[in-house]
């Protein structure tokens, strides 16, 4: 299992605003489920996702509808698209987005701002810090105060979105949706798509 | 000092986000964050001589209904 960035309770609801509480709960959402297949307990909870009519709203539900279905092997899909033997369909790891290898330049990258953000590696995961959803997770936390950034610092988030996010994820993102393997990872990818458009956009207006 | 230009920007951004569907998604998103948590909370113990309760490991042990 990937690095998992959470150390600690997030503060969600201190001082955080609506906007704010969303988007880290859909950030930790994505993140969660590219770390590991959701589990009946987590694919129930997404079921009951709801969005309003805007393009993000319906793919959220688009996403909970197929989250709902039951004829899904999601171990299988997850395994063929990101494990697979040696290598899945997609490398979900920032190095190997930005450079075509793992453990790279934008890993130490990573790691010198979880860092000085005192986001803490779990001790017993060995793959690299930079995968996909880890890093989601990691904005998560800096939206709702995980870690030693408080909730409402925009520019730490930008500064994090610029450097680790919008580089990797939305062409993962995109990659996912185009994936041969997937099925219930294509409204994933969707979702993600469209939630890093609006995140890029909103972060123009800081 | 917070400027006449910050306050706007800073509603237009919240603003924005409502419009593009981010304010919908809290409720389903927090349960979500429950189920899962319920998951991690469990003991990531035994970092040291090797045997590691992987995912992989915890799913042979519910199947075998240890």
């Amino acid at each position: 299992m990937p690095a998992s960035s959470a150390v600690a309770d997030p503060r969600v609801g201190v001082e955080l605003s609506e906007e704010d509480r969303s988007r880290s709960a859909l950030y930790r959402l994505l993140g969660r489920i590219l770390i590991a297949p959701p589990d009946a307990a987590a694919r129930s909870a997404l079921s009951g996702l709801q969005g309003d009519d805007s393009p993000l709203g319906q793919a959220l539900n688009a996403l909970a509808a197929e989250a709902a279905r039951g004829d899904h092997d999601l171990e299988r899909e997850y395994h063929d698209l990101f494990i697979g033997l040696g290598r899945g369909e997609l490398v979900p790891y920032g190095s190997y987005y930005l450079t075509g290898f793992l453990n790279e330049k934008p890993l130490a990258l990573l790691r010198r701002d979880m860092a000085r953000l005192a986001i803490a590696r779990r001790e017993s995961v060995r793959e690299p810090e930079d995968h996909v959803g880890a890093v989601l997770e990691m904005m998560a936390g800096l939206i709702d105060g995980s870690f030693a950034v408080a909730p409402g610092d925009i520019a730490a988030q930008q500064q994090f979105f610029a450097t680790h996010v919008e580089p990797v994820a939305p062409r993962f993102f995109a990659d996912l949706g185009q994936a041969e393997a997937a099925r219930f990872y294509g409204p994933v990818a969707t979702v993600g798509r469209l939630f890093l458009e609006v995140e890029a956009s909103a972060f123009q207006m800081v | 000092m917070r400027t006449k230009k910050d306050k706007v920007s800073k509603s237009e951004r919240r603003d924005f986000l409502k419009l593009a569907g981010i304010g919908a998604v809290a409720g389903g998103a927090a349960a979500l964050g429950r189920a899962e948590k319920a998951e991690a909370a469990a003991p990531d113990a035994a970092s040291g001589s090797g045997y590691r309760e992987t995912e992989h490991v915890k799913k042979f042990y519910r199947s075998a209904r240890f």
